[in-house]
């Protein structure tokens, strides 16, 4: 049984697959699905004997194999696809939070902003917005400031592990220190630059 | 085609980056928020100027505000001058404030009006991957 191993384009997306044949890595060419769908693809039963998967661990975004055995002797290979990661930005600035949301989107995420602290903890607390895998929140806005808000996130059983990074248009060391006692991830100076950001979501992934 | 030298600063440039397919025209969006955003502020910081007693606190709050939108856009020389202004509020010094806010509203119409000029001619040199491409 031969396979080959091609290279993706843009209308394909390649899973990684590990070989037992030549025990290497080969790209099964998926048609590019929305990322809501999973694919699946039928691998003849002969090929399938010889084919070990070793999932490696996929970072948010990828896709992950799984082979599912059926009984007509075949592996139906289903890809699941990982949702990506979702990121609430609060900010009282529209401008500020139009750049925010963009940076973010550029790197793949799903962003949600707000406009307020206690906006931000009535969705969350409603469970309106969920899953979110980071705050992303300015420290200077009239009502709730960015620094209270952090702290009723780690006050909260349910909120306490989502990281929050706090900006800033004012380096005050003070602040800074004040933030990350409290756990804030990071501390970002305003304006707000797409290398901030990749950098920051680099170790939040 | 370069920005105006001196009116923008390294943000626009970063800002021009982030355009891809999905968003075209995310500068020009961005800068449309801001114009429309910045007059309410300077009408807002004249009135609060005109209050008797003076509230500095708040004009420096409405201050920090600009600041911060004109400085996410790049807009240089008004995020200058919106921290002499901030020094101004911080002196509790009135006729400072006035002055400043003279030069912030001077700086706001130049700026409003260079950034919708590049824009236009932007449209008129053809595709916006040109425009933007020919300047890396």
């Amino acid at each position: 049984q031969t396979h080959q191993h091609i290279n993706p384009s843009d209308e394909f997306f390649a899973v990684p697959y590990f070989c037992s044949c030549c025990s290497g890595e080969f790209d099964l060419l998926m048609a590019a699905a929305s990322p809501t769908q999973a694919p699946a693809m039928t691998l003849p039963a002969a090929m399938a004997a010889k084919v070990a998967p070793s999932p490696k661990p996929a970072p948010a975004g990828d896709r992950k194999v799984v082979p599912v055995m059926t009984d007509a002797d075949e592996v139906v290979v289903q890809v699941q696809v990982q949702a990506e990661l979702h990121v609430l930005a609060v900010d009282d600035s529209v401008v500020d939070r139009a750049v925010i949301a963009k940076i973010l989107r550029s790197s793949k995420y799903r962003v949600t902003t707000v406009d307020s602290a206690t906006r931000a903890l009535e969705l969350l607390g409603l469970g309106l917005i969920t899953d979110v895998n980071m705050i992303i929140t300015d420290y200077w806005m009239p009502g709730m400031t960015g620094y209270e808000l952090l702290k009723r996130v780690k006050e909260s059983s349910e909120l306490r592990e989502i990281p929050v990074v706090i900006m800033s248009s004012e380096n005050v060391p003070n602040r800074i220190t004040r933030c990350l006692e409290e756990g804030a991830e990071d501390f970002l100076l305003k304006p707000v630059r797409p290398s901030d950001v990749s950098r920051l979501c680099n170790r939040i992934r | 085609m370069v920005p105006e030298m001196g009116y923008l600063d390294e943000q626009f440039n970063q800002l021009e980056e982030l355009q891809d397919e999905s968003s075209p025209n995310f500068v020009e969006e961005v800068v449309a928020l801001f114009l429309k955003d910045s007059p309410r502020l300077l009408s807002n910081i004249e009135q609060t100027i005109g209050k008797y007693p003076q509230d500095f606190y708040r004009l420096d709050s409405l201050v920090h505000q600009l600041k911060g939108s004109g400085s996410s856009i790049g807009a240089v020389r008004m995020k200058n001058e919106c921290s002499v202004f901030k020094a101004h509020c911080n002196d509790r010094n009135l006729e400072g404030c006035r002055r400043s806010l003279q030069k912030m509203k001077r700086e706001h119409a130049t700026l409003k009006q260079k950034l919708e000029s590049y824009f236009q001619l932007l449209r008129q040199v053809g595709p916006r991957e040109h425009a933007v491409n020919s300047r890396k």
